[in-house]
């Protein structure tokens, strides 16, 4: 039977639950969605044409800049590209600080993912107590780096500052309230009926659409993708024995679920770094050299990649950046949302996968 | 009436007056940890741009000759508060938050030099470069003057048609050259490398 479609619409690209303007056109019959197209480009930024012809120091500024929510790790993933492209060692004591640095970050992001799905299922409170917890982590966060969002936190050979023990302690004593506080909103999440009803088995993905989509990240991890996590392949997490976290239902429960799971295994993971910081020096130096490298870390929304060619005194001739989310994106409006119930669903839908636009558009 | 008498009642009650008018909030304070914007300290600046030229934001920070003393300038709305002029500054001249002066605890510091680079190509043979150059005018004062040099000091001169880089390790990356050069031609790249002297701190 061929359905015919009554009525298109937009949502977008300014939407109150949307942090970064994007369109969304649902073409629906009835309040059912029949098929669903993407509109970006609201907020180009042209930032890899900026970088290039830079100097690998303002670069580094640069990349941070590329994304408001994960910016550590866009430093972390452009400066080891960068070593890598000139054979830099980082010393061990350098590479768990860039760990500790990277894991606050991703608890950051993943709270405010959660703190939008929550905010667009319309469970305010849950989203501001969130919002709240994720001023801690930033609290710390600053406290260990010096600034909440743009922190410069690494360069080629090492980091920046070191982590002092009474820093350590007391960010390990504030993990611990956020972690006190987490487990509260978790179950709250995992048992409040009305968000189960706006949540479980909405917006489903099977492993093979995400698979077929390439989608990454949490996203990918929540409908049960095994081994995707870059992390897994990064040889200080291989050191601290990281695992990575997968659900079955593939749906925007499971989304939200593996985001929390994973900031339980961040603190975990800060916490064994500190535990065993080795000691040492925390810059071991190394000038950047020519070369041309393509190197993938793991942002808090899935695989990030920077491929740079640099001339002999490190400045930047060519670069490209991979961002995670548009795989995401593309998934979610081929796959997810088709058959939503509704267009309110579409759009807990749609932030249940995290898009992040001004990465996306960089 | 009865309402509006309520209301005045109500809006009069001492105890929210006094709250109205005397309210006590928390005090905002700058947490120590804060990178703030680098503000100068006593020491002396001996105008060795090393802090223009590590700032990554463009126009950020001027070193200025004010009164036979070289000052710093930091300009607020450009600065990025990274910081790296602070940790660079090999005088400490330049302070901020207590992230910062932990760089200066354990010794961590950047380690750099220029070098300076002509685009036979695009270079014309003009000798701004060399008359610009600062340095170069410290080193042999007739050059500002005539344009050419005798003096096999200088950082850089215009011989034999073509522009012969002598000196590069006297360069202090002030950019002079670069910013002065009508074709684009001189390049002055910096090369930084972040390093830790362990020994200092004896560890
Ligand atoms: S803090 Fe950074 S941006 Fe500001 S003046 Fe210093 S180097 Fe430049
Ligand atoms: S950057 Fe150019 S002008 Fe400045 S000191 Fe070096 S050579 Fe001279
Ligand atoms: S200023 Fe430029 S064009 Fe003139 S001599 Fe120097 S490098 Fe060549």
């Amino acid at each position: 039977m061929k359905k015919t479609v009554d009525v298109s619409i937009p949502l977008g690209p300014m939407h109150p639950c949307w942090k970064e303007p994007v369109r969304l056109k649902c073409e629906t019959a009835g309040e059912r969605v029949l098929h669903t197209e993407v509109e970006l480009g609201y907020m180009k930024k042209g930032i890899e044409r900026i970088m290039r012809g830079r100097p690998w120091q303002e670069v580094m500024f640069l990349a941070e800049r590329v994304c408001g929510i994960c910016s550590v790790v866009h430093n972390m993933v452009f400066i080891e590209t960068m070593e890598e492209i000139s054979d830099i060692a980082v010393p061990p004591r350098a590479a768990y600080l860039r760990v500790v640095a990277n894991e606050l970050d991703r608890i950051a992001s993943h709270l405010i993912a959660n703190f939008s799905y929550c905010y667009t299922i319309e469970h305010e409170t849950l989203a501001m107590y969130l919002l709240n917890t994720r001023e801690r982590v930033l609290d710390n966060l600053e406290r260990i780096t010096g600034s909440r969002i743009n922190t410069a936190y690494m360069i080629p050979g090492g980091v920046r500052f070191d982590l002092l023990p009474e820093d350590a302690a007391v960010m390990l004593a504030d993990l611990a309230k956020v972690e006190d506080e987490l487990k509260r909103y978790v179950r709250i999440f995992e048992t409040g009926p009305l968000i189960g009803l706006r949540s479980k088995g909405i917006g489903f993905m099977s492993r093979e659409d995400a698979i077929r989509a390439h989608t990454v990240g949490p996203t990918a991890r929540a409908s049960g993708v095994e081994d995707c996590d870059l992390r897994l392949r990064h040889p200080t997490y291989q050191a601290l024995d990281f695992k990575q976290i997968t659900r079955t239902e593939g749906d925007n429960f499971a989304r939200v679920m593996v985001r929390f799971q994973e900031v339980f295994q961040s603190i975990d993971l800060i916490r064994k770094c500190v535990d065993t910081l080795p000691d040492g020096p925390i810059r071991g130096g190394g000038l950047c050299r020519a070369g041309e490298a393509s190197y993938a870390g793991e942002a808090p929304r899935g695989e990030l990649t920077y491929t740079i060619k640099t001339d002999e005194y490190g400045r930047v001739v060519d670069i490209a950046i991979r961002t995670p989310s548009i795989m995401n994106i593309e998934a979610c409006a081929h796959y997810m949302v088709v058959d939503a119930t509704s267009i309110a669903d579409v759009t807990s839908t749609f932030i249940s996968s995290d898009p992040c636009i001004a990465c996306n558009e960089r | 009436m009865r309402s509006i008498v309520y209301y005045v009642r109500e809006f009069l009650r001492p105890e929210w007056l006094k709250k109205f008018f005397f309210v006590k909030t928390a005090p905002l304070v700058t947490p120590p940890y804060f990178k703030g914007y680098p503000t100068r300290t006593e020491k002396e600046c001996t105008g060795c741009f090393t802090c223009m030229m590590i700032c990554p934001a463009p126009d950020a920070i001027a070193v200025l000759r004010r009164k036979e003393q070289w000052e710093p300038e930091v300009y607020p709305g450009h600065c990025i508060r990274c910081g790296l002029c602070v940790e660079a500054c090999p005088e400490g001249v330049l302070s901020s938050g207590r992230v910062l002066e932990l760089a200066g605890r354990d010794a961590t510091a950047f380690w750099h030099s220029y070098h300076l680079e002509v685009d036979e190509s695009l270079c014309m043979r003009c000798g701004n470069c060399c008359v610009a150059c600062p340095i170069n005018r410290q080193i042999d004062p007739r050059l500002a003057a005539t344009g050419t040099s005798t003096s096999d000091d200088v950082i850089m001169r215009v011989k034999g048609g073509r522009v012969q880089i002598l000196h590069e390790e006297k360069c202090t990356g002030c950019k002079t050259c670069e910013t002065q050069c009508p074709s684009g031609a001189m390049r002055v790249a910096r090369m930084v490398e972040g390093v830790q002297f362990l020994d200092e701190v004896g560890s």
